[in-house]
């Protein structure tokens, strides 16, 4: 069914870039992909899971209307997925400007195009559990459950979510919003906490470092395996309906739980090595964010297989493995208060 | 007014230790930049942009925890399309001296990403220049601005020194030009000292791997070793005047360090062709090469063996192509005492070895820099 279609994934340099080029290279597609800079990105996540040379890739800087027109142009693509654009939250207070172009004008950009080239294609942006902030107490959040983004980087989600709505009611265009709630995988970079707290307590065990700074360890979210979650992606995009989804495993857990299964996976006690830094809370912060997946289970046949102690187990494996074929560390960054 | 006291500080002792901000940390520049700074004495504070890509090799030798005691070089997250972010940064930092070195800066590229790059390489030079004057810094701070050769692109004299009129031949270098421009105006309108360095191709074992001369020294190593079969090239007969990034860095610190801020040119005064990089890099290797056929059909043959190591793909030539590039640097010369020191051939020579040794594997990737300590 799939064979001969056509992709284009902007921002297929991130984590879930990579996994969906890996999922869809797989599935018989012709996949194409964007970075800002073809030229200087190192790819690093299509060569770790060796899709570098089954993808065309493209240098796209969403900011710039030609270069969304032109690689839609070239490509042609049945399907396009929209994963690009600044992805921390952290990091968001600190490069507001930047992170609300990339997000809004780059998704309208991408709109824009495919209304500009009357273009038959399906398309799916990447939206956030960020556009709900604080989920309601004891009741996992739907489609339907009210946005208050509490970052620069939820207001700018919230923005292309609406945008892309827009666009579909007013001009009949096949797009949709995958509302993704945490998903992780050994490919994101150091900077988020997930990996921060792996590497963190891998270096602890190895002997190479005795403590790890954190900021609010009380917050509660919904963390799900990002491999599984970019099949929703493409599941959404073959649905026969153009709609929004909230993809999540609907599982609430503390980052504290996360911490002391991290640690436990290489047989430390976090209490013994964890250090409070308030320098590293965020100015606001989300206390607490589950999603409810029952739309996607009823008319996509998706659900999550993998929890968050799952999770937590899969990244502690991925390190061990990573560290003892030796392959390089990314330089320690410091991560965005 | 500048603060004689301070400045008279500045120039005997080291009792006040100069802090540096270097946007664009992660380059072959800001690399080399960094390490002459730190040596120097300086605190260097580096910006780099948010990438899903791990891009910090370059500097990676340099970096500590900061946490620790006596750390002098720091990196940030910084985006020079973002002024709220810069002004943020400049106001926690606040440099004694900022060097624009962040860019992209990539010709080809900025035929597929025009408005982006007028957007980074030239409104972001001018919100820096805004982010000094919001923060009233006007005074104290001192801006140096990477301007290039590739300003001059279709030459109106050779060779092309300071007074030589531009004619840019890409979105980068159109980009660059009112980056140029723009930090003359602020110098003249605000009495900033804000300064350009016009620099002609530099180059090291860190350049990018897509730029020309590292091409060719990685295509040498890797073919020496068997794992690459051909180099492919665009216009061999383009010349250029390559110097040594080392030997420019330190022209930009000179740059700064004079009472009056100016616009100097930094090159070698010579000129060299793709052609003669190929044969030196090969040369070096063992090889020698003999050329024959013409136009695309030009191959560059093995002697030895009669295999093809070089041919041309016109895929890499330029919509528009640039001039004999070949830089004047007489007033660099004059009025900083600048020259450079390291000589063509030795240049090739340390770009091949250190491919070579990168694939041999007693070098990472990246890391394969024959760094000087920072200390």
């Amino acid at each position: 069914m799939s064979r001969g279609r056509t992709a284009l994934i902007f921002g297929i340099g991130g984590q879930d870039g990579a996994w969906l080029a890996d999922l869809l290279v797989r599935r018989g597609y012709a996949v194409h992909g964007t970075s800002r800079d073809r030229e200087a990105s190192s790819f690093a996540n299509l060569r770790r899971l060796g899709v570098i040379d089954r993808v065309r890739l493209h240098s796209v800087a969403l900011g710039d209307f030609r270069s969304v027109a032109q690689a839609l142009k070239e490509v042609r693509p049945d399907e396009i997925y929209n994963l690009a654009g600044q992805s921390s939250v952290g990091l968001s207070f600190e490069q507001p400007v930047e992170t609300l172009d990339s997000i809004v004008h780059g998704t309208v950009n991408i709109l824009e195009a495919i209304r500009f080239l009357k273009l038959d294609t399906r398309f799916y942006n990447a939206s956030s559990s960020e556009c709900f902030g604080n989920t309601a107490q004891g009741r996992p959040a739907a489609e339907d459950h009210p946005f208050h983004p509490r970052s620069p980087y939820g207001v700018g989600k919230a923005a292309a979510y609406w945008a892309v709505a827009n666009y579909r009611e007013s001009y009949g265009l096949f797009a949709c919003s995958g509302i993704l709630f945490n998903h992780e995988s050994p490919l994101r970079p150091a900077r988020y906490v997930t990996q921060k707290i792996v590497r963190g307590a891998a270096d602890i065990a190895a002997g190479q470092a005795d403590r790890l700074r954190l900021g609010e360890l009380s917050v509660a979210r919904d963390w799900g395996w990002a491999p599984e979650y970019v099949d929703a992606m493409r599941r959404m995009l073959g649905h026969d309906r153009p709609e929004d989804f909230v993809i999540a495993t609907g599982a609430l857990h503390t980052l504290e739980e996360f911490v002391r299964l991290a640690f436990e996976g290489f047989g430390l006690d976090w209490r013994e090595h964890v250090e409070i830094d308030p320098a590293l809370k965020r100015p606001a912060d989300i206390t607490h964010s589950v999603g409810d997946p029952g739309k996607a289970k009823r008319l996509l046949g998706w659900q999550a297989e993998t929890t968050m102690p799952g999770v937590v187990a899969k990244l502690v494996e991925a390190e061990r493995t990573r560290r003892r074929s030796g392959a390089p560390l990314e330089a320690p960054l410091p991560v965005p208060a | 007014m500048r603060d004689p006291f301070r400045a008279a500080l500045r120039q005997g002792f080291d009792a006040v230790p100069k802090v540096a901000l270097i946007t664009g940390v992660t380059g072959q520049d800001g690399a080399y930049l960094s390490e002459l700074l730190l040596a120097k004495g300086y605190t260097v504070h580096g910006l780099k942009r948010r990438s899903s890509s791990f891009n910090t090799g370059r500097v990676e030798h340099l970096y500590r925890d900061p946490h620790e005691e006596g750390v002098r070089f720091f990196m940030h997250y910084g985006d020079l399309t973002d002024s709220t972010n810069l002004i943020r940064l400049m106001q926690q930092i606040r440099p004694d001296e900022i060097y624009n070195l962040a860019a992209q800066s990539h010709v080809q590229v900025s035929f597929e990403t025009p408005e982006y790059t007028a957007n980074a390489d030239g409104i972001g030079t001018l919100r820096l220049l805004e982010a000094i004057r919001i923060l009233g810094m006007e005074k104290t701070a001192r801006f140096y601005q990477a301007s290039t050769s590739e300003l001059y692109g279709k030459v109106q004299e050779t060779p092309q020194k300071e007074t030589t009129p531009f004619y840019p031949r890409s979105p980068y270098a159109a980009a660059k030009l009112y980056a140029y421009w723009i930090t003359v105006n602020y110098r003249e309108a605000y009495g900033m000292h804000a300064s350009n360095g016009i620099l002609f191709n530099h180059e090291s074992p860190i350049r990018g791997e897509t730029f020309v001369t590292r091409k060719i020294t990685r295509a040498v190593a890797s073919i020496r070793a068997g794992i690459q079969d051909c180099l492919y090239l665009g216009n061999l007969d383009a010349k250029r005047d390559w110097g040594h990034a080392r030997d420019y860095v330190e022209g930009m610190w000179r740059i700064l360090q004079q009472d009056t801020p100016d616009d100097y040119v930094l090159a070698t005064g010579e000129t060299h062709t793709v052609r003669s990089f190929v044969e030196l890099a090969f040369g070096h290797a063992g090889y020698s090469i003999e050329w024959s056929g013409q136009g695309v059909d030009e191959v560059g043959i093995d002697r030895a063996t009669g295999h093809s190591l070089v041919r041309i793909d016109p895929a890499y030539f330029r919509p528009t192509e640039v001039d004999l590039l070949l830089g004047d640097p007489t007033k660099a010369r004059t009025v900083l005492g600048w020259s450079h020191t390291t000589p063509f051939r030795d240049l090739v020579r340390e770009m091949v070895d250190a491919d070579m040794a990168a694939i041999a594997g007693t070098a990472i990737a990246g890391a394969a820099v024959p760094a000087e300590p920072a200390e």
